[in-house]
């Protein structure tokens, strides 16, 4: 075992991980540069990596596409909309598994945990006759009341785990000084979970912002439309020529919040602040 | 109700904001009268008051949205049931479960299904492993590797993801056919590589699809066939045989969630364990297996079971690389597809209430027994 060995497995276990970051990577790569290439180029046999005459024309045409303009909106305001319900109704159920002792308190506990092995959509059919019944098919609330009523029971789970790690005595101290449930709750527990929130929020922001299903079901008019739905229309099937520059535009577009998001949360999401709460 | 969309749901979210607060007040109290009936303390009222406050949420909505609508689609699934026609639902008994049986399109989405979990699941788990061992090397710029292998989790099945893949994935034009016929001109084994794993990939694709439609002309055309000519490439998201391992190669792709848990778990193994290794004068290789692996088989089972969960479910990329593609839809399919295609495209309501019960069944039996197989292999020494 010499020196020499060593420094060549180093060197080589560096040349697989910046091959790997490539291929991992090589997607986002592709879209960005097939968005800026003409219609040609892209359904051109050989290898292009990035075009010859790099052209805008792709974002002047989608900006000026009116259904996709509105489907970035209402992408933004569904996700903004549930989000804030769902974080909220998260939090708050959270705090109920973890700072309150109640009777009953695990056995729902058990059932919230089973839950998960639900798949959501076993639940869509009967879901969809109920929002039938309401006559909220075409409209945005069968995807964002739902959010409401603290969906998504890893989530809850992930706080609660983070909540349950904070002493006791800051709540009975709290009480003493004559403080209620609700005090504590918003003045005490939440600041403490930040970094929690966070991750919960990111996860709930990229769940929501990806999903296809239920906006697919529900909406059923273009002028309501999510991204996700909008730009698998861009996509036609059964044509042989594809809008390619226009298609990878749109997706360019429709990757910038999760990428944002993604920059700002990573720290948190990396550093395995979930994980260790996940574990036991 | 409102004309303008976004008003609309506003004016719902509200109302719904309110009937959570009153629906939680109105359970909070009812459980405190009933502590006070039982005679609990002062202290124990209010406890039981404020749990169930907090906690109403989950609950009313575990009833509105996950237990009266199993119960209705248990009975929908015994039923002729379709929303479109005004007609009440007809009992008509086991019908639908016995059509299912006979059902070629349903067969065929399960054994689809099943392939991209038996082939893609200990793909995915295989490759997150082997990179969180290579990254627990405490190499240098580990967290700009650690963001590269994690962001296609974000990214994750996203429509723009999806069509930015079937783009790379043309057979005739796309960028990593384009390598592989350039790698093969250059370098003649590379060739030959590429073309022995054509041939292996057609003949599991091909014994796959003839277990789903009953027939093996196929799969003896691809053997008759022998090696692949010199200048093949793979047809990946444009023949039948190669439908499942475009989205496997997804899923692999995907692999950053599983990375991450295991590098937690590989972070967790005590540094005393590899010392008293080195002086028995282990290697590299006797390290992960005698070690590090059944030290982190909790968490190879944690991963099994969510990402089974999560394969069982697999639909975005189905719908957004084959739908309506027909002559690939039988080779294609997953059993949420077809979910949606009976339900909301046929609007067969019983029919597809027959087919999520059988999806949560399926799920349920197949967790069930990773729970029940998971003693025999399951380290839990650390924990």
């Amino acid at each position: 075992m010499g020196t020499a060995w060593h420094i060549i497995k180093r060197i080589m276990l560096y040349i697989f991980l910046t091959g790997a970051t490539v291929v991992m990577c090589f997607p986002l790569f592709w879209m960005i540069s097939s968005s800026l290439k003409t219609l040609q180029e892209t359904n051109s046999p050989g290898i292009l990596l990035v075009p010859t005459h790099p052209t805008l024309a792709a974002y002047i045409e989608i900006f000026q596409n009116s259904d996709f303009l509105r489907a970035y909106f209402n992408s933004v305001f569904y996700t903004t909309l549930a989000l804030i319900g769902t974080l909220f109704s998260v939090a708050v159920v959270a705090y109920a598994f973890s700072r309150i002792k109640w009777p009953g308190r695990n056995i729902v506990f058990f059932l919230m945990l089973s839950t998960m092995m639900i798949p959501s959509q076993a639940l869509l059919v009967p879901q969809y006759v109920f929002f039938n019944k309401l006559h909220w098919i075409g409209s945005f609330n069968p995807i964002v009341i739902p959010g409401f009523f603290a969906g998504g029971a890893a989530m809850i789970f992930l706080l609660r785990q983070s909540m349950t790690q904070i002493p006791i005595e800051l709540d009975e101290s709290a009480f003493m000084d004559g403080a209620n449930h609700l005090q504590i709750f918003w003045e005490i527990i939440l600041p403490l979970v930040k970094a929690p929130l966070a991750i919960v929020a990111t996860f709930l922001f990229v769940g929501l912002w990806n999903s296809l299903l239920a906006p697919l079901i529900y909406l059923q008019t273009v002028s309501l439309y999510t991204l996700p739905v909008y730009v698998s229309t861009l996509y036609n099937i059964n044509s042989s020529v594809q809008p390619w520059p226009t298609i990878m535009t749109a997706a360019v577009l429709t990757t910038v919040p999760l990428m944002i998001v993604f920059f700002i949360a990573q720290r948190y999401i990396l550093e395995g602040v979930v994980i260790s709460g996940l574990k036991g | 109700m409102s004309q303008n969309p976004y008003i609309d749901v506003l004016i719902n979210t509200i109302l719904t904001v309110l009937f959570i607060i009153i629906a939680s007040f109105g359970l909070g109290t009812l459980a405190r009268t009933i502590a006070k009936w039982v005679g609990a303390s002062k202290r124990k009222q209010e406890n039981t008051f404020a749990g169930y406050l907090f906690a109403a949420p989950w609950i009313v909505g575990f009833l509105i949205f996950v237990v009266i609508p199993l119960g209705y689609s248990l009975y929908w699934s015994f039923t002729d049931y379709r929303v479109t026609d005004n007609a009440p639902p007809n009992w008509i008994g086991l019908s639908n479960y016995a059509q299912l049986i006979n059902d070629a399109g349903f067969r065929s989405s399960i054994v689809n299904t099943l392939f991209l979990t038996a082939v893609g699941l200990p793909l995915m788990i295989g490759l997150a492993l082997f990179l969180a061992v290579l990254l627990n090397q405490k190499t240098r710029g580990e967290h700009i590797f650690r963001m590269a292998f994690y962001l296609p989790v974000i990214l994750g099945f996203n429509t723009a993801v999806l069509l930015s893949w079937r783009l790379m994935l043309n057979t005739g034009t796309g960028i990593i056919n384009q390598l592989i016929r350039a790698f093969s001109n250059a370098f003649p084994p590379f060739s030959y590589l590429n073309r022995a794993v054509i041939f292996v990939q057609e003949i599991i694709s091909a014994l796959f699809l003839g277990i789903s439609s009953g027939k093996f002309n196929l799969l003896n055309r691809v053997w008759d066939a022998g090696l692949p000519a010199a200048n093949r490439v793979p047809m990946w998201v444009e023949s039948p045989l190669w439908t499942k391992m475009s989205v496997i190669m997804l899923m692999a792709w995907g692999c950053g969630a599983m990375m991450l848990i295991f590098l937690a778990g590989l972070n967790n193994i005590p540094r005393e364990l590899h010392d008293a290794a080195d002086v028995d004068g282990a290697n590299g290789w006797q390290h992960f297996w005698k070690i590090s692996f059944p030290l982190l088989t909790p968490y190879v089972f944690y991963n099994l079971i969510v990402g089974m969960i999560a394969c069982l479910q697999i639909f975005e990329p189905i719908y957004v690389l084959y739908r309506d593609n027909q002559p690939l839809v039988p080779s294609a399919i997953s059993m949420v597809y077809y979910l949606w295609q009976t339900s909301f495209r046929n609007f067969e309501i019983g029919y597809g209430s027959a087919i999520s019960w059988l999806i949560l069944f399926m799920i349920l039996t197949v967790t069930a027994i990773q729970f029940m197989i998971q003693k025999r292999w399951v380290n839990y020494e650390l924990y």
